[in-house]
């Protein structure tokens, strides 16, 4: 036997009361792995699907509807600007490639987005690549001639379970303008995942509304400018007019990002209160056991065992526990934020893939068994004070 | 008194306990007691006159107030706490009246720990263990734990516990009084011949008559112990 061996002994003698103290170690820290990855997942979603463009000219509104709706595909479309406002940014002398953009309606909820093939082109400053995976891009078609082809996202693909060939429309209204499906795009994991692509032209000629206007409506235009210089200028001028606005992306992210931090810093002081709860959880299961086992100390330090050996027991227990259930509670915390991820992203959330090597499970799985050893600190000094003499006398 | 022939002595060993306000009870006050090596000692006296008192002492579980108490020619009583210990795992054996097994072991297990806390490694704990188990008749119940042994099986693994280290001196409070009286007389014959087989010495508190016949010599503690278990009052400067 070594004193390791005598910690788990006790700790199997006590069955039921380590098993759920563990447990409580367990859920502890699966919370905290849980939150901890999701986190880190949604910003880390929101900086891998942001865009490659500088700049985004929209109606004027709210810049992080704007950029959430456009970029994100999430919240409402802002109003629609004219398509003039693109043929005057494309023929802009700063400006080096204008995307336009015009949100629509949703198919089984993948959002329709209506653009040009530059929106896919394969810039030499893009980080994002476009690719499909079966089929072709769209057309560019004129105008007069919408040709209704749709490219998908993958999980809009993979979700709706349509098919390169299959035409589809969403409502009755929409039946007499079927889309057909021409590709279907690589995985991005951007929120392009889970969008419906086509034309300008198909889009206009399926809107009751822009079917009638002479001036074609867009939501909005992704701008790289030539030059980092031209940037003010080109935010500065379409800020100053009533109708627009032109936002950058990255400052937008930094918005979020820091309503983001201030849930974080909450949730921080949650996941602290529950780890003060179980580590007072674990203090009280060991320092009952330790009353309770009073009289064997007094028997095992008559047998011969130093004050530290005692200690150590105790201690041991403590931090078996603490790595029973920290180890427990990393695996159950990656079940959790896999399964939290799977609901975000159903629902269009950007989310990030989480399982990534990092520091995170070793830290939290260290401070689990420092804690834990903190836990029976007290409960290890109270069985190292035992008086001997005081304990040892026959029970009546 | 020789150290040859003595396994214990005891000089002007006094222990007094605290009362609380500057009050001490003093419950034990020998000035010179010596335990033949290699005898079965047995020691009687009513109740509270100190008879368990002094095993802790021998066994450096408690310190005297005053006085030296030497196991052979160790003086135990001067012993650092971590030394005490050491030397008590390595060099004492301590039966208790009601066994103190330690519930979540098993009877292998509980012998095997004293053999821990004497630095024995596991391997040799174990097979020193089984052994003496079976020479106690209990090996067949190596794997059972404390409640499911009869209290003449749980003595006899307390027996076993305390003879693991084969240590030259063994003290027994009580180790029979919670034993029917056939039980009783079997542990002890089997404690006895043991300790007598091995050279071992026995220190045996005890009332039973069957204990007391059976014993190389017997001391009532009355007849040694001088303290009056009178509360005194330390004086205040």
């Amino acid at each position: 036997m070594t004193i390791l061996t005598v910690a788990l002994k006790y700790l199997r003698g006590r069955l039921v009361a380590s098993a759920l103290t563990s447990l409580a170690v367990a859920l502890g820290v699966s919370l905290v792995i849980a939150c901890v990855l999701l986190s880190r997942g949604i910003q880390q979603g929101f900086i891998e699907g942001t865009t490659d463009y500088s700049l985004l000219v929209g109606a004027k509104g709210s810049p992080t509807q704007l950029v959430l709706n456009i970029v994100f595909r999430m919240d409402a479309p802002t109003p629609n600007i004219s398509a003039s406002l693109y043929r005057q940014l494309r023929d802009d002398p700063r400006v080096e490639v204008a995307v336009p953009v015009a949100m629509g309606d949703a198919y089984q909820g993948y959002r329709y987005v209506a653009t040009t093939g530059s929106y896919f082109a394969a810039f030499p400053w893009r980080r994002k690549t476009f690719a499909i995976s079966e089929g072709r891009f769209f057309r560019d078609d004129p105008p007069e001639q919408p040709a209704y082809e749709a490219v998908l996202g993958a999980d809009a693909a993979r979700r709706t379970g349509l098919r390169v060939g299959d035409r589809f429309h969403e409502g009755e209204e929409m039946a007499e303008y079927p889309l057909t499906v021409v590709g279907i795009l690589r995985p991005t994991n951007s929120a392009d995942d889970r969008a419906i692509f086509f034309s300008l032209a198909s889009y206009w000629q399926m809107n009751e509304i822009s079917r009638e206007m002479k001036v074609k409506p867009l939501t909005a235009v992704l701008v790289r400018a030539k030059r980092m210089s031209d940037l003010p200028g080109l935010h500065r001028g379409f800020n100053v007019t009533a109708d627009t606005q032109a936002v950058f992306p990255s400052a937008v992210l930094l918005n979020i990002f820091n309503v983001l931090s201030l849930v974080d810093e909450v949730v921080a002081i949650i996941l602290a209160i529950v780890g003060l709860v179980v580590v007072l959880y674990l203090f009280v299961s060991m320092y009952s056991a330790t009353l309770e086992r009073q009289r064997e100390i007094a028997t095992m330090r008559a047998l011969g065992a130093r004050r530290a050996t005692i200690l150590g027991i105790v201690l041991l227990e403590s931090c078996a526990m603490a790595v029973i259930g920290g180890a427990l509670g990393i695996a159950g915390g990656h079940g959790v934020a896999y399964l939290g991820a799977a609901v975000l992203a159903g629902r269009g959330g950007p989310v990030a893939n989480l399982f990534v090597v990092s520091a995170l499970e070793p830290v939290v799985f260290a401070s689990a068994v420092v804690l834990g050893a903190l836990a029976g600190l007290l409960p290890a000094v109270l069985a190292y004070r035992t008086e001997v003499a005081e304990n040892l006398a026959p029970l009546s | 008194m020789t150290g040859v022939s003595a396994a214990v002595t005891l000089h002007g060993v006094t222990k007094a306990f605290p009362l609380g306000n500057g009050r001490t009870l003093e419950a034990l006050n020998v000035q010179r007691w010596a335990v033949p090596a290699g005898r079965c000692t047995v020691l009687t006296g009513p109740s509270g006159s100190g008879k368990t008192t002094l095993l802790n002492l021998i066994a450096g579980v408690s310190l005297p107030t005053a006085g030296t108490v030497a196991v052979h020619d160790t003086e135990i009583s001067a012993l650092p706490e971590p030394q005490r210990d050491r030397f008590r795992a390595k060099h004492i054996g301590y039966v208790f009246q009601t066994f103190n097994l330690l519930s979540a072991f098993t009877a292998l297990e509980n012998v095997m720990l004293s053999m821990m806390f004497a630095g024995a490694i596991p391997n040799e704990q174990r097979r020193r263990a089984g052994e003496i188990l079976a020479r106690l008749g209990l090996g067949a119940r190596l794997a059972h734990k404390p409640h499911q042994l009869s209290r003449g099986e749980q003595q006899r693994v307390a027996i076993a516990r305390a003879l693991a280290n084969h240590p030259p001196l063994i003290l027994a409070d009580e180790p029979c009084a919670s034993l029917d009286a056939s039980t009783a007389r079997e542990v002890l014959d089997e404690l006895l011949s043991v300790c007598r087989e091995a050279g071992t010495t026995l220190l045996v508190v005890s009332h039973e008559s069957s204990v007391l016949a059976a014993g190389d010599q017997v001391v009532d503690i009355t007849a040694i112990n001088r303290a009056k278990h009178r509360v005194s009052v330390a004086e205040r400067v």
